[in-house]
């Protein structure tokens, strides 16, 4: 038993630095829990500025000089209440840090709907799209010989001017139409004479619509004259297309243009794991052997070369694939060859340590018995030792190459190829139709690749 | 004739496991060590094919100074020297074929044997040395598929492949049941016997001592505290070796 301490100066130090008592009473480590607690929460609080969280450091800074006291007369008291008091600060702290905002969660679900909803419509099959489209020319400003109003045609879908024929920008004319489908929607569109530049004309915020009656015939509907695109201004008349256009699905369903892209993006990214998980064994397999406690004890280099194969290993398991991925997308630009090197090191780090367990738990029995027949090194290698690390380095590589398939779909996020940088470009554009189909072509090819590789891995061991 | 001069082994934590131990051992004998777990028994029967370094003393066999010899010398030295094991020590996930060809890889083509073949005389003589031990017919059950029991007589076959002059048996039946135990010991007997291989084997029970032994030593903390005939352990001599507290246990 160690003699006793004085608990009024126990108590006395731990008041002015918390934990001081403690490692006056001989806790030096208890001591140190509680400064660290204590000041670390004590900065958070300061940094978010909430004095009322004071009152829980206070709770933990007085149970601390109390526990001083006990702990200088023998006794240790659980540390439940400072740390509870510690705890709920904490947590405080990171409610806020975070933002956590659960009425956000239900007044915004609006938001998410139609996205969820596109989710689960992917655009996996679509229609052959067919298009009617009818148009007038119209000219702004106006020059001394304006265009033609134009002439309904017998059974072409047509548009003809109805007021004037030409006008400036910001005035209104009428068109109006005929031959187009019965009941149905459409849009109007403006385009130079030579129409390589185009837009669907608005107005007022929305795109400018019209309804055509039971005869297909487009009623009156009224146009702004748009300003010239930029390479015309100031070239004074120029004549414009005015386009009445529709559009609607027909024929049978069958597998879109999306579909295909994703099937062939998936493939990629199939590969890229497989290329990525076989280059990665390919240098795992003899690190692992250098990182291997029970191959490597023997003298002090070899211990040394065991250190830093091992140190190196952790760093590189450390960094995440997909930040490995940013440097080689640097380094060799977009695209899967930058994905198969970044799942390739971070794989060979987390293989590496894999296999230099399996090698570090095999049975030292079987290698005994081989060198007690007489057999050479290579033979005691061939019948003892590969025999007990081929299934666990089998079953680890499944277990990775499954994994690699996981991390190749996302590794397109930032330029590394495969599906993951299609899926970014559409969640982007919106087009969550298309992200929809992305989306589902990963659950099931990693699903697929969970089961087998689960199944696989039951075979071998 | 082996011959174990001032033998002793102390570990790298400086344990010391063997302390001076001197005894000889003629050919054809049937010697039991005996003593408690951690008495040096293992130590001992390691340091005679050399699998452990001795840290000081000599082990002559038929003049030959193992002690001294080293690479190819040592392994022809230990293609003679059959061993089995407590935990028969087999390749599990490997045929029992396999397995007991193993014990071959001394005298055949070493760089065929990596490729896993074996001429076809060796796999008759591993037929052979499987039915010998009664299971020929497991020759191509993984390992990992047998008895304890059935394990051992691989253990067997796999040293008998190595037409040996001498066998080590490091606790073979401690971990099988009494009956098994007797099945091994009787096999182990047959080739002392038949054969005129010498074994040293360390064994538990006294009275397995009592049935098999032609000679015994007595080990207790790496020393040699008995060295005589089966008849000649007393109580007395049991509690020396086994200390004051021991009860003798008797194996069906």
């Amino acid at each position: 038993m160690q003699r006793k301490k004085s608990p009024v100066l126990s108590s006395v130090l731990s008041l002015i630095v918390p934990g001081l008592g403690q490692v006056y009473a001989g806790s030096p480590s208890r001591g140190a829990a509680f400064f660290i607690a204590i000041a670390v929460t004590a900065i958070l609080v300061r940094w978010r500025g909430n004095s009322l969280l004071y009152t829980g450091i206070a709770v933990a800074w007085l149970w601390n000089v109390w526990d001083a006291c006990n702990l200088a007369q023998g006794r240790r008291l659980s540390s439940i209440l400072p740390f509870l008091a510690i705890a709920l600060v904490l947590y405080v702290i990171g409610w806020g840090v975070t933002e956590i905002n659960l009425r956000r969660l239900l007044t915004d679900v609006a938001d998410v709907k139609p996205l969820v909803s596109d989710l689960f419509q992917p655009a996996v099959f679509e229609r052959d799209i067919e298009e009617l489209v009818g148009e007038v020319q119209f000219e702004s400003p106006c020059s001394d010989s304006p265009p033609a109003k134009g002439s309904p045609l017998e059974s072409e879908p047509y548009l003809v001017l109805v007021d004037k024929t030409c006008g400036d920008p910001g005035d209104t004319f009428t068109i109006e139409g005929g031959n187009f489908w019965p009941n149905s929607r459409g849009y109007i569109w403006w385009s130079n004479l030579a129409g390589e530049m185009e837009f669907r004309v608005r107005y007022k915020g929305d795109y400018l619509t019209f309804e055509t009656d039971e005869e297909g015939r487009i009623p009156p509907t009224t146009v702004i004259v748009q300003e010239p695109f930029a390479e015309a201004k100031d070239k004074g008349p120029q004549l414009y297309r005015v386009q009445a256009r529709m559009r609607r699905e027909t024929g049978p369903l069958h597998l879109s243009e999306t579909f295909f892209l994703v099937v062939e993006k998936m493939v990629e990214t199939v590969f890229l794991a497989l290329m990525a998980t076989t280059i990665a064994i390919i240098i795992a397999i003899p690190i692992s052997f250098l990182a291997a406690r029970n191959l490597m004890g023997g003298n002090p280099i070899s211990m040394a070369v065991y250190y830093v194969v091992r140190t190196i290993l952790n760093t590189l398991r450390s960094i995440e694939p997909l930040i490995m991925a940013i440097i080689f997308v640097v380094w060799v630009g977009l695209g899967p060859f930058a994905g198969v090197l970044a799942l390739a090191v971070h794989s060979i780090a987390a293989l590496g340590k894999l296999y230099s367990e399996a090698v570090e738990s095999i049975d030292p029995g079987p290698i005994e018995a081989i060198t007690a027949t007489g057999a050479n090194r290579l033979q005691t290698i061939v019948y003892a030792v590969i025999p007990q690390i081929v299934p666990p380095y089998l079953a680890f590589t499944i277990y990775r190459w499954d994994i690699n398939v996981r991390m190749s779909t996302i590794i397109g996020f930032v330029g590394g190829g495969g599906i993951g940088y299609l899926l970014q470009q559409w969640i982007r554009l919106l087009m969550y139709e298309e992200a929809g189909a992305a989306v589902w072509a990963i659950a099931i090819v990693v699903a697929i690749m969970d089961y087998a590789s689960a199944k696989a891995r039951e075979k071998i061991t | 004739m082996l011959q174990i001069e001032h033998l002793t082994k102390i570990y790298g934590d400086g344990t010391v496991a063997l302390d001076d131990v001197s005894f000889e051992v003629p050919d054809g004998e049937f010697l039991v060590i005996l003593g408690l777990s951690g008495a040096g028994k293992s130590t001992l029967l390691r340091c005679i094919n050399r699998l452990i370094e001795p840290t000081k003393g000599r082990i002559i066999w038929d003049g030959t100074d193992i002690t001294a010899s080293s690479g190819e010398e040592l392994r022809q030295i230990r293609r003679h020297i059959g061993m089995i094991f407590q935990e028969f020590n087999l390749v599990e996930r490997t045929s029992v074929l396999i397995n007991v060809l193993s014990g071959r890889l001394g005298y055949v083509n070493p760089w065929l044997s990596l490729l896993h073949y074996f001429p076809r005389e060796e796999v008759d003589r591993a037929l052979r040395n499987l039915e010998r031990v009664g299971i020929a017919d497991l020759a191509h059950k993984r390992a990992d598929e047998l008895s304890g029991g059935q394990r051992q007589r691989v253990g067997i076959a796999r040293a008998l492949m190595q037409e040996p002059r001498l066998m080590l048996a490091d606790e073979p039946v401690a971990s099988l049941d009494p009956v098994l135990a007797h099945s091994i010991l009787r096999y182990l007997e047959q080739l002392n016997r038949e054969d005129g291989i010498t074994v040293i084997c360390s064994l538990h029970f006294l009275d397995l001592v009592r049935r098999y032994a032609s000679h015994v030593v007595g080990l207790k903390d790496g020393r040699v505290v008995f060295q005589g005939l089966p008849d000649e352990i007393t109580d007395r001599r049991f509690k020396e070796i086994y200390g004051e507290e021991a009860e003798r246990i008797t194996v069906a």
